[in-house]
């Protein structure tokens, strides 16, 4: 199964997250891109999207993830039968908007069409976890059932 | 191999390193800096109650711990080695060493005992090595708009028991306990006020302090976080929080230490009596001249603070160092290999304080530590040598 890790990040947490996404998945044909790299029209229904993304100011988007929700927003695409998991990352020190990022993100990709699968998870900079140790198992778990 | 030396470990050197490490997988990097320990501003600006803007450092370890960078630490440019000294050893130099001194007021009484620079408080609040404690009183004015002096509003608004899983330190926590009023005053209205909203909003959570906002005047994002401060008032608050917007200080007036703080708006005064100022008007310190890309001269380049001024946030020096380290990918292209690099830096600065070194004063910095933080910073730099010197075994 193709694997894309598509990320959303401002200091670089999500971006190394979905590296180590990726090396985790090495057994998969996987690509790992920015968002702000990323074409709504690229959207392909063979492949598995796992989408990593920040949170920032009021509980925007990251600037990376920015140009891709304006494009969504702008070419409305059908995305029905694509499948996506995601992944938050936030930081509880800001609680009105923790991990809105990734609830945006969300909303952005069913509102179009796509299912998501599994829950969302969502890392918190002020708690203790690394992001990788909830990461990994969280994409083993779902993978598991999508590759069957 | 192209050999390239950072100079300075804060997160403008090290989002460089990262860059670097992607553009040029086979290029060799050594980050120095003067302090013992990695990640400048980081460790020693960021308060120590937002742990979570701290955790790109998480980052920045794997530079260290697995893709081969190297650090040198208690090496400083200029007087531990020489610029020259570097460029013979390295095809590539870049300057990341920030700029750190306060920008002073620059009115009458601005030396006065009692008047203190943000920075200067900051690095006390952070331990920064060897610093000199500030002695902070009950009647607080802060000059400045921006998120320093947030920063400062909360450290000092704070009680005791709001440091839950920080890592200031007792000693930090005493200087800043006695406080009863702080008047924040900035020079312009408050739609240009430069405070982040978010950070505003934070204070609407602080246990002990009645907040009033005075002078709002324009719209927009700021303006209503303030709005939404205003009248904040938890039972048996033991402190208070001033907001004034649009005054220009005239005079800090004191004789042998201040005791208060003058600003003028038109014709209109406002006094306040105080028995400290904090300017958190920003920092100053000479740009050495880099074009866009960061380029100074053949081999030098500069990145960060020190190449666009004191001023911007974390994840714009990431976006600078990206492009920074594009261009010196660009200018490595077409330099011959052959110069010694790390190898020659061993020699040089024998003394260095390496990576692994580094790891033993971490250690220990989080081993013991009090309840309830999450870190005790080692404060002095004997006391850190003292520790990068402890082979493990004993
Ligand atoms: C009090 C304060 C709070 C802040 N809070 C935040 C925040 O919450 N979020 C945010 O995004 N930004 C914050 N910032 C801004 C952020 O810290 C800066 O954007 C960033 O640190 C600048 O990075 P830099 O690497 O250019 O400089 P620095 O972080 O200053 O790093 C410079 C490094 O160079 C070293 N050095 C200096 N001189 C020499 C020399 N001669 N030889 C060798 N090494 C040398 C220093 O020891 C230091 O490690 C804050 C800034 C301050 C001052
Ligand atoms: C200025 C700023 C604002 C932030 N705002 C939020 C927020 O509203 N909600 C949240 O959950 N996290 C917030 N965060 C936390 C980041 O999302 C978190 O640190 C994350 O790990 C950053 O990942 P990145 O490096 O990929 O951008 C904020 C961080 C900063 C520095």
């Amino acid at each position: 199964m193709q694997i894309a890790v598509l990320y959303g990040t401002e200091t670089g947490n999500a971006e190394m997250l979905a590296e180590d996404i990726a090396s985790h998945l090495s057994d998969h044909d996987t690509s790992v891109t920015n968002l702000s790299d990323f074409d709504p029209a690229a959207f392909d229904r063979e492949t598995f999207y796992i989408v990593v993304t920040s949170t920032y100011g009021d509980g925007e988007l990251p600037a990376s993830a920015q140009p891709f929700a304006a494009a969504m927003d702008k070419a409305r695409p059908n995305l029905s039968g694509v499948r996506f998991a995601i992944f938050g990352m936030g930081d509880s020190e800001y609680p009105e908007t923790f991990n809105f990022g990734g609830k945006r993100l969300e909303e952005i990709l069913t509102g179009a069409g796509a299912e998501r699968v599994g829950e969302r998870v969502t890392h918190d900079a002020s708690g203790g976890d690394m992001a990788d140790d909830l990461a990994l198992p969280w994409i083993d778990a779902i993978l598991s059932t999508v590759d069957a | 191999m192209p050999q390239i030396a950072i100079v300075g470990a804060g997160p403008s050197g090290c989002f460089t390193a990262q860059a670097l490490a992607k553009l040029l997988p086979e290029a060799r990097i050594d980050i120095l800096d003067a302090l013992p320990v990695p990640y400048g501003l980081i460790r020693y600006g960021v308060a120590p109650d937002h742990q979570g803007t701290k955790t790109v450092i998480r980052q920045f370890e794997r530079l260290f711990e697995r893709q081969g960078v190297g650090f040198f630490g208690d090496v400083r440019l200029g007087e531990t080695v020489t610029l020259d000294a570097l460029q013979g050893l390295y095809d590539a130099v870049v300057l990341a060493t920030g700029l750190s001194a306060d920008r002073r007021l620059g009115v009458k009484g601005d030396d006065l005992p009692g008047v203190l620079g943000s920075g200067a408080v900051t690095r006390a609040f952070n331990d920064y090595p060897d610093t000199a404690p500030v002695s902070i009183g009950e009647q607080v004015v802060i000059v400045g708009n921006g998120n320093v002096a947030v920063d400062l509003v909360r450290l000092l608004a704070k009680g005791a028991g709001e440091f839950h899983g920080s890592d200031l330190s007792e000693a930090a926590a005493g200087q800043c306990g006695r406080v009863r009023r702080i008047d924040v005053v900035g020079r312009s209205p408050s739609d240009q006020a430069k405070f982040d909203p978010v950070m505003i909003r934070e204070l609407g959570r602080l246990e002990q302090a009645a907040i009033h906002v005075h002078g709002l005047s324009g719209e927009g994002k700021v303006v209503e976080a303030l709005e939404h401060l205003q009248g904040h008032a938890p039972d048996g608050a033991t402190r208070e929080i001033h907001f004034h917007f649009g005054w220009t200080p005239e005079e800090i007036e004191g004789q042998a230490h201040v005791t208060a703080a003058r600003f003028r708006q038109g014709d209109a005064r406002l006094v306040l009596p105080c028995d400290t100022v904090l300017t958190a008007i920003g920092f100053e310190g000479t740009t050495p001249g880099a074009d866009a890309e960061g380029n100074i001269g053949p081999g030098l380049y500069a990145t960060g603070w020190l190449k666009r001024g004191p001023r911007g946030t974390i994840p714009e020096n990431r976006a600078d160092a990206q492009a920074v380290a594009a261009r010196i990918a660009a200018d490595l292209a077409t330099v011959p290999a052959g110069k010694p690099g790390r190898d020659g830096l061993l020699d040089l600065v024998p003394q260095a304080v390496h990576y692994a070194q580094w790891q033993n004063i971490d250690a220990a910095e989080r081993a013991d530590c009090p309840e309830g933080r999450v870190r005790q910073k080692i404060a002095t730099k004997a006391r850190m040598l003292a520790i990068a010197q402890q082979t493990g075994e004993s």
